[in-house]
């Protein structure tokens, strides 16, 4: 193990290294207390256990096999060469080394590494958006199905199949597996896995964007000649095969070549989801992939629960703007001079706000054990149900959707509703109470919400100035503008709903002691070439009612055993019992009669919340009379109300050491899904609050139903 | 399938039962202002069940009714409640309508006269809205109107009841009409299929008499089993007249062919056959010669891929029916069947040895020669679902011949289950298969889906056994995993950490797992049941989610709004007091 040098001072302030330590520390500390771990074993036994666990266990980001590779200055053979700087190791931890001393100017080093991570990560990539990118047109693209035959080979007894991939060569697909990188290293969604790394869950329902794996060629290592890498690359081929299978994928093995491990992956999550009917082709291919027959259907992997797609499938689409801003954002990572960046990511609905966020956290991830996330976005929530804001610690990449890593954020407060407009003021005291728990320690992702009109953007405004943020990334699609260019000038004189420009607010308070003059931020502007861009999905499981219901689904998943077992519906489960006048109750998105609160409550989903007061009533439940900002621990169904014996029951996946702060239950306009309800099985008599007679052929029978853009008789002449 | 569950699934809705709704329907429309105004109270919790999908017509029903007991309550002036209303009924007429409204604008007066509102009623809208305030007077009568209207259309309607009876005043002669026809069609359809059975029987009762016959003399002659005679002229035209019928239907005529007696010969004519039968083993039924050679001239004649599928499909059903009841024989004669047909199908090149004759015995006891196209999938299913103690044997034909075969290992995991589950002899650790597991051939989409199908189907037998004899009906033994067992550590433990809190672990001895969400035990049907007698309000401000860094916040500069203060001064802010305000005047 190489123990980092200390850099020479005389080339930097203090100030910087004090940052520099911190940024490089928690790295130093993963790479040391993982190198007893030394199996590269996957068994499924402990995927059960991580992908249960998944960031409880582990405080470091990944484990290594061994010691960081040293660094060589060989040049890599790629047809990218001519572009990249001698790349350093990408070992996550590996900062130590002899470049250590030798380069001492970090920040360059760091810079240049991001360049060629992201130049690298472009080439695969560009092949696919079929920009013009000359570095790439030598570069292999995606796997193509007669490859298959000769890279890939299946182990029919462990059920797993190794893939050998040559650089730059990518795998699109669908599906969800266990990955792990056995030689060489492989990125995917920006996160790179390299040899000996603990293996990573990959999840790529029909939902969404399918992820690739880009190989990125092994990191050059001065120790080892070409033939050497080669041998060892073999050596790791030979331990996962036997005999016979392995012959034809060892002639395809080269020192710079991957090799990467895919095995089947069961978790309680993917149980749970796919036992409800309409889910049960979650993780197959998407009605486009089979329209545009882009799914490779004969190939080794199929029978791990992954479908590998043609070049005609997109795959993730990067425009160029969204690669600079990236690349921008890592350098800025590294250059930070005061405090961490401070990142906040912006843009109408339905532009890759939250794709973008995960590709920045796992490239970020690559570098640094944790990055932390403001959910300021009540819709779409990236680690929770809907309706919250939340400030989370990632210390594991994203590789999924959402209701994939249904993590408990470090702090959450329950708003309730999807949507903020009901109460603004709520939401920013809200937001603000978040942010005061922020340790300014690490780099932060803010996400936003899609409203950026109107009072939206004026919220929009509020967070930019009241969190101090350092970056912007403005997402923006199609020729149509939502919002104006958020440029540091712009915001000198725009109101928000809370703040308003320093020149307007100095003729009423005094705010010149207060508040330090506006800092100023960088501004990266993305423009979104993805087919779709701008406008909300269509296919199944795209809506956003859908994605809600998922997350929801996701998230009670972690009742179910961790063993695999029968799939227990949520009514089945022993829940947890408190009584009426020990807990609050409280409605939080529309007025309900006190005396019959309990109809609203029964059967709901329900935030469980802690209040500083002590809620004691006297033998009678307790309502809120207002709904106020409080954290918010986890979500529970209130099962039933024991009238008699005054108790609530409550199934939830809350640790018993938690639920026992709670003392407050709050209802909101986020509701449990439907398939819940309806789908339960096994129970004595009609399940209540579902009707099989309800008709909606009677007028008046449906919801409100808001028509938007409604096109007057006379307008129509008129655009005429 | 799929769409069968669909189908079955009903919507969440916001009443517990229909007793809540219908209490809730005759208060609102009852002339007491204290029972409308519990109805009110019901509807709003039931909107805080709907968030954003409460009918609309409850909605305005509820807006609508409001206005009445203020109304009547005497507290409000003239003026005050021509607002109420107008607001209520505009709402009502642009929400009704609303969902009339196409990509352009119509006339409102169009779209309310589709609905049978009259116009009038849109004139009391456009007054509210642009012109001068109608008078208290034609407020009410609106409201009257609408509210008896949205009992009419809606109400009324909703939930079944009284659905039959309006529909019966209205529409009772071409309806009754309609209906006698129906039932006229259905008879006759029902007469023919009865009659084509008949036929059937009868057709198949003449070829067996002739084969025995045939048989018979044979016997007598006592020759060679493999030179059974040519059929005879007799037999010719009977086929010929099987084959014809068959055309038309195919389905009657193979349900009558795995009758009694017919494919599954009755125990006399195993005896007239000279068959014994006993000491086969029915784990691997295997047809006798004889019985085959019976039934193959017929076979040969209708052999057609459409009618091999259709056989192998009744023939499971039938199995499986079987399975429920425990008929040995019949069992045995329909699995063995089975495992005949697919063998007739089997690709399998194991006969490199034999010697000419041996091969050209073995080819004239197949019903086919050529190898069809089987639905693979659906045979795996529904030899899953059709479990006896043949099973494994079938499946084992079934995975072995597969166009696009399993992994290996899923092959020998299912077969393990099937036969742990049926309880059949153990088939031997791991049955010969050489290792061709290597998926061959093309593939589909059909395939891939078969696999994942396959798959988890495989789960779900692993998991729950039971599921996989029908999967379509609850069976009892599917239940009972269900109840989430907590082990006496588990309970310890969690209690051991909520010790000290409110909060406990429910210790009660109740099957959980029969009471769906929203259910407890012991509690009433009655709608009323979930009623807060007493209950006390809290005041609460807003947390602190953690104290420290609290300095930090003063420092965010240009807040001008009024927001909430949790420090010294006023305790409650402007909004809270509207708030507190609204609440009250609401209850």
């Amino acid at each position: 193990m190489k123990v980092q040098k200390s850099l020479p001072k005389t080339k930097q302030t203090s100030k910087r290294q004090q940052c520099n330590d911190k940024w490089f520390k928690s790295n130093r500390i993963a790479k040391n207390s993982d190198s007893s771990n030394l199996s590269p074993s996957t068994a499924m036994a402990k995927l059960e256990h991580r992908a249960s666990n998944l960031r409880k266990d582990k405080p470091n980001l990944k484990r290594l096999k061994k010691g960081a590779k040293a660094v060589s200055f060989r040049p890599v053979k790629t047809p990218a060469a001519t572009e990249r700087t001698p790349s350093r190791p990408l070992t996550n931890g590996g900062a130590g080394g002899p470049e250590q001393g030798s380069d001492s100017d970090e920040s360059q080093d760091w810079s240049s590494f991001a360049k060629s991570v992201l130049h690298q990560n472009g080439g695969g990539e560009s092949m696919e958006c079929q920009e013009s990118c000359v570095s790439a047109k030598a570069a292999p693209g995606r796997i193509e199905e007669e490859a298959f035959v000769h890279c890939a080979e299946r182990d029919y007894i462990h059920n797993r199949t190794v893939l050998v991939m040559q650089q730059g060569q990518t795998l699109c697909f669908r599906g969800k597996c266990l990955l792990s990188c056995l030689y060489g290293r492989v990125e995917v969604h920006g996160f790179t896995l390299e040899e000996g790394q603990q293996s990573y869950p990959l999840f790529s329902p029909s939902s969404h964007c399918p992820l690739t794996v880009t190989a990125l060629g092994d990191s050059p290592n001065p120790s080892k000649t070409k033939k050497a890498g080669r041998l060892e690359a073999k050596a790791i081929v030979r331990k996962y095969l036997s005999t016979e299978t392995r012959r034809r994928l060892l002639s395809e093995v080269d020192s710079d070549s991957c090799v990467i491990l895919l095995e089947p992956l069961d978790t309680p999550l993917t149980r749970f989801l796919t036992s409800f009917p309409d889910l049960k082709e979650l993780f197959g291919l998407s009605s486009r992939d089979i329209r545009e027959s882009s799914a490779m259907l004969d190939t080794p992997l199929s029978g791990l629960g992954i479908t590998p797609l043609r070049k005609t499938a997109g795959g993730m689409v990067m425009s160029q703007t969204y690669r600079e801003a990236l690349n921008g954002l890592v350098n800025a990572c590294a250059e930070e001079l005061d405090g961490c960046p401070v990142i906040l990511v912006c843009g109408a609905k339905n532009v890759g706000k939250s794709t973008f966020n995960r590709h920045l956290i796992n490239t970020l991830l690559n570098h640094t054990a944790s990055v932390e996330y403001l959910e300021c976005d009540l819709g779409q929530t990236e680690f929770t149900p809907s309706g919250c804001l939340s400030l989370s610690t990632v210390r594991e990449p994203l590789l999924g959707p959402p209701f994939t890593h249904q993590w408990a954020p470090e702090h959450m407060i329950f708003y309730g509703q999807s949507s903020c407009e009901t109460d603004l003021d709520r939401y920013l005291e809200s937001l603000k109470s978040l942010w005061r728990l922020y340790n300014r320690e690490t780099p932060i992702v803010i996400n936003t919400m899609g409203w950026v009109k109107g009072f939206g953007f004026q919220l929009l405004v509020d967070i930019i100035r009241l969190f101090s943020i350092s970056h912007v990334v403005q997402l923006s699609s199609g020729d149509k503008v939502m919002c104006p260019q958020l440029t540091p000038e712009f915001l000198r004189s725009s109101h928000g709903w809370q703040t308003h420009p320093p020149v307007q607010s100095a003729l009423g308070e005094d705010n010149s002691g207060t508040h330090p003059a506006q800092r100023s931020y960088t501004l990266f502007r993305i423009h979104s070439e993805f087919e779709g861009a701008g406008r909300p999905g269509e296919m199944r499981h795209q809506r956003s009612n859908e994605q809600r219901d998922l997350a929801l689904l996701g998230y009670f998943s972690q009742l179910q055993s961790p063993e695999p077992g029968p799939v227990r519906p949520l009514h089945c489960f022993t829940p947890y019992q408190v009584p009426h006048s020990a807990v609050a109750v409280g409605v939080t998105h529309c007025e309900v009669a006190p005396t019959h609160v309990l109809y609203t409550a029964n059967a709901s989903l329900v935030g469980l919340c802690c209040l500083n007061e002590k809620v004691s009533g006297r033998g009678s439940p307790v309502l809120l009379s207002q709904t106020p900002v409080c954290p918010c621990v986890g979500f529970g169904v209130l099962r039933g109300v024991d009238m008699a014996r005054g108790l609530y029951f409550l199934v939830t996946p809350v640790a018993p050491s938690i639920l026992r702060q709670v003392n407050c239950l709050l209802l909101g306009a986020v509701t449990l899904p439907n398939t819940l309800l309806t789908g339960q099985t096994g129970i004595l008599g009609d399940p209540p609050y579902v009707t099989m007679d309800y008709s909606f052929e009677l007028t008046g029978a449906g919801k409100l139903h808001v028509f938007k853009g409604l096109v007057r008789p006379g307008q129509m002449k008129n655009a005429k | 399938m799929k769409k069968k569950t669909t189908e079955k699934k009903g919507h969440v809705v916001a009443w517990i039962n229909k007793a809540e709704w219908d209490q809730v329907l005759e208060y609102l429309y009852s002339k007491d202002c204290a029972l409308q105004k519990y109805a009110l109270h019901r509807i709003s919790a039931w909107k805080g069940r709907f968030a954003h999908n409460t009918p609309i017509a409850v909605e305005s029903t509820a807006d609508l009714v409001r206005c009445q007991i203020l109304d009547r309550s005497g507290k409000l002036d003239a003026d005050d409640l021509v607002l109420l209303y107008g607001t209520a009924l505009m709402r009502f007429v642009n929400l009704i309508t609303e969902r009339q409204q196409g990509k352009i604008a119509r006339p409102l007066r169009r779209l309310a006269s589709n609905l049978k509102i009259p116009e009038w009623i849109v004139n009391l809208r456009h007054d509210i809205t642009h012109r001068k305030l109608p008078t208290l007077k034609w407020c009410r009568k609106g409201c009257k109107f609408v509210l008896e209207w949205l009992q009419q259309e809606y109400w009324s309607r909703q939930l079944g009841s009284g659905l039959a009876e309006n529909w019966e005043s209205q529409s009772e002669g071409e309806d009754g009409e309609d209906e006698l026809q129906r039932q006229e069609d259905e008879f006759i359809t029902r007469q023919k299929e009865i009659e084509s059975y008949k036929k059937a029987r009868e057709l198949l009762i003449s070829f067996e008499k002739e084969q025995f016959q045939t048989f018979e003399g044979f016997l007598e002659e006592d020759k060679q089993a493999s030179l059974w005679p040519e059929p005879s002229a007799d037999m010719s035209w009977i086929l010929a007249q099987i084959k014809h019928f068959a055309l038309e239907s195919s389905e009657i005529l193979i349900d009558a062919l795995i009758e009694d007696g017919f494919m599954v010969p009755t125990i006399e004519q195993l005896v007239s056959l000279s068959v014994d039968n006993s000491d086969a083993d029915p784990t691997a039924p295997h047809l006798s010669r004889v019985v085959l050679r019976f039934w193959l001239p017929l076979l040969k004649d209708l052999n057609s891929q459409l009618f091999i599928h259709l056989l192998l499909e009744k023939l499971f059903v039938e199995l499986q029916q079987l399975s429920e009841d425990n008929q040995k024989h019949r069992s045995f004669y329909i699995a063995g069947w089975i495992s005949e047909v697919i063998l007739c199908n089997s690709n399998k090149n194991e006969y490199h040895y034999e010697s000419k004759i041996q091969r050209k015995g073995r080819l004239k006891d197949k019903i086919f020669m050529k190898r069809i196209q089987l639905r693979w999938q659906q045979l795996l299913a529904a030899c899953l679902n059709a479990p006896c103690v043949a099973t494994p044997h079938l499946l084992q034909q079934i995975l072995e011949d597969m166009e696009h075969p399993m992994p290996l290992d899923t092959r020998q995991k299912l077969l393990r289950l099937s036969s742990i589950y049926t309880q059949g002899a153990d088939l031997g650790c791991d049955p010969p298969m050489e290792h061709s597991g290597q998926p061959s051939g093309i593939y589909t989409l059909e395939s891939l889906h078969e696999r994942l199908r396959v798959q988890s189907r495989r789960q779900v037998y692993m998991m729950h056994p039971g599921i996989v004899s029908d999967s379509r009906k609850a069976l009892p033994e599917r239940t009972e995993d269900f109840q989430e067992h907590l082990s006496p550590d588990v309970l310890a433990e969690r209690a051991a950490e909520l010790r000290g809190s409110p909060w406990q672990v429910c210790t009660d001895k109740v099957q959980w797992k029969n009471y769906p969400l929203g259910k407890v035990p012991g509690q009433s049907e009655d709608p009323s049941c979930l009623m807060v007698d007493n209950f006390s309000t809290i005041m609460v401000f807003d947390q602190q989610v953690e104290m420290e860094n609290a300095t930090q916040h003063n420092t965010h500069a240009g807040v001008s709004m009024p927001h909430r203060v949790t420090t010294d001064g006023l305790l409650w802010t402007h909004n809270d007091i509207s708030k507190l305000k609204a609440g009250l005047q609401l209850f």
